[in-house]
């Protein structure tokens, strides 16, 4: 008896230290302080196309940032339709991406795919039928691309990383002329 | 319960009482174990990565479905607890290190030098951060070398000096002020290699060596 205690000590704290190592893994995402959402969200309102300041010191939105990537973001909100986004595609390098406030990235594009530089995106959940809202003519619709975002409130970031030392104002240029808003009158 | 019923030889547990009184410790003391083991081994799979979340080379450490919606538990932690928008690993891939080749942590108290061969990818960039993933300032606004700006030598290499004070070639700056440790990504983007799932392949071995020269 006095021999088996300690193993059974032993094997209840293995079993317990499973436990509580399986509810913290699953726990510590809800529990992030300051998730890239909640960052981007003090930055200015859901679906307008918002530059990110080029990173600096002390003028980072995101930990980690690329000190040679210009950014743009829109955080979308699909409560009230589906949304569209616009941009003219500067270079190969650049690429769009879509992500839940998660941070999961669960569609991009980039630049080098792309045939044309136009892109015309519409970002609307599964069951929000684009066809109906939206895009009157047949063939307008044939360069847009619909997006089934899994998420109604999402983040849409496009980085332009910069293919030369002094680019940076070319690529601030082109990022201001992308567009993020309201589906049914894109500017 | 088992412990009700034997015996006990201390002195000391006899005369607080009870068998069930050592028993209720006993139990407490495995609980709080069991609390240390439990969150201490998950903090350390999510902060620092494990084999099955990370692909390890030298210093160069990467979080291999970083951003993936179906990354694993442990990857998705990582990731919210970063409050980073990474790209997942067929567009770009990323690349950490906190050490030098030797496995000493990276300080600014330190210059080191870190040589590259040449990475098939449309672009690269090379950027040192403090551990909190802030950029350090520095009077000369550098931050990061990337393809485009780095200056190769004639075999295409690239050798870029990390150091508090200016150096010859390509000079990366730590920042003046009391020594900090630091933080150096590599961030790839376009691989032109890709596996058939269409990630990034980048030879291991070609990522960059970073040797320390000196130390204040």
């Amino acid at each position: 008896m006095r021999v088996r205690l300690p193993g059974l000590y032993i094997a209840l704290g293995v079993v317990l230290a499973g436990l509580i190592h399986v509810v913290a893994v699953l726990t510590l995402p809800m529990l992030a302080p300051r998730d890239a959402q909640a960052r981007l969200a003090a930055l200015g309102p859901a679906n307008t196309m918002i530059q990110l300041p080029a990173p600096a010191p002390g003028r980072q939105v995101m930990p980690l940032m690329a000190p040679d990537v210009r950014y743009a973001v829109c955080r979308y909100d699909l409560s009230k339709g589906p949304i569209r986004l616009k941009a003219r595609i500067a270079d190969d390098l650049w690429v769009i991406a879509f992500y839940t406030p998660l941070g999961e990235n669960y569609y991009a594009v980039v630049g080098a795919d792309m045939k044309q530089p136009d892109l015309d995106l519409i970002v609307a959940t599964k069951d929000q039928d684009v066809a109906e809202v939206g895009v009157d003519s047949p063939e307008a619709f044939d360069n847009v691309v619909v997006v089934t975002s899994p998420v109604k409130e999402g983040i849409a970031l496009i980085r332009a990383p910069l293919s030369g030392p002094s680019r940076s104002a070319e690529a601030e240029r082109a990022l201001k002329s992308a567009y993020c808003g309201p589906h049914d009158n894109p500017s | 319960m088992p412990v009700t019923g034997t015996t006990t030889r201390s002195s000391l547990w006899r005369e607080e009482g009870s068998t069930s009184m050592r028993a209720l410790g006993y139990f407490i003391g495995t609980f709080a174990v069991a609390l240390i083991l439990g969150i201490g081994s998950a903090w350390y799979m999510i902060e620092r990565g494990s084999p099955l979340t990370t692909a390890s080379f030298g210093p160069w450490q990467s979080w291999l479905s970083e951003g993936n919606p179906n990354a694993d538990p442990y990857t998705r932690a990582h990731l919210a607890r970063s409050g980073r928008l990474p790209l997942t690993s067929t567009v770009a891939r990323y690349f950490m290190a906190h050490t030098d080749s030797l496995g000493r942590t990276l300080s600014s108290g330190c210059e080191y030098s870190i040589v590259g061969a040449p990475l098939n990818a449309r672009w690269w960039s090379l950027a040192v951060y403090d551990t909190y993933g802030s950029l350090i300032a520095n009077p000369s606004n550098r931050y990061s070398f990337n393809s485009e700006e780095a200056i190769r030598r004639t075999d295409g290499s690239f050798h870029i000096t990390l150091s508090r004070y200016a150096r010859p070639e390509n000079w990366l700056p730590e920042g003046r002020g009391p020594d900090r440790n630091l933080v150096l990504v590599l961030r790839i983007y376009g691989a032109r290699d890709t596996d058939i799932s269409g990630i990034g392949q980048i030879p291991l071995e070609r990522l960059p060596k970073i040797e320390r020269v000196r130390c204040e």
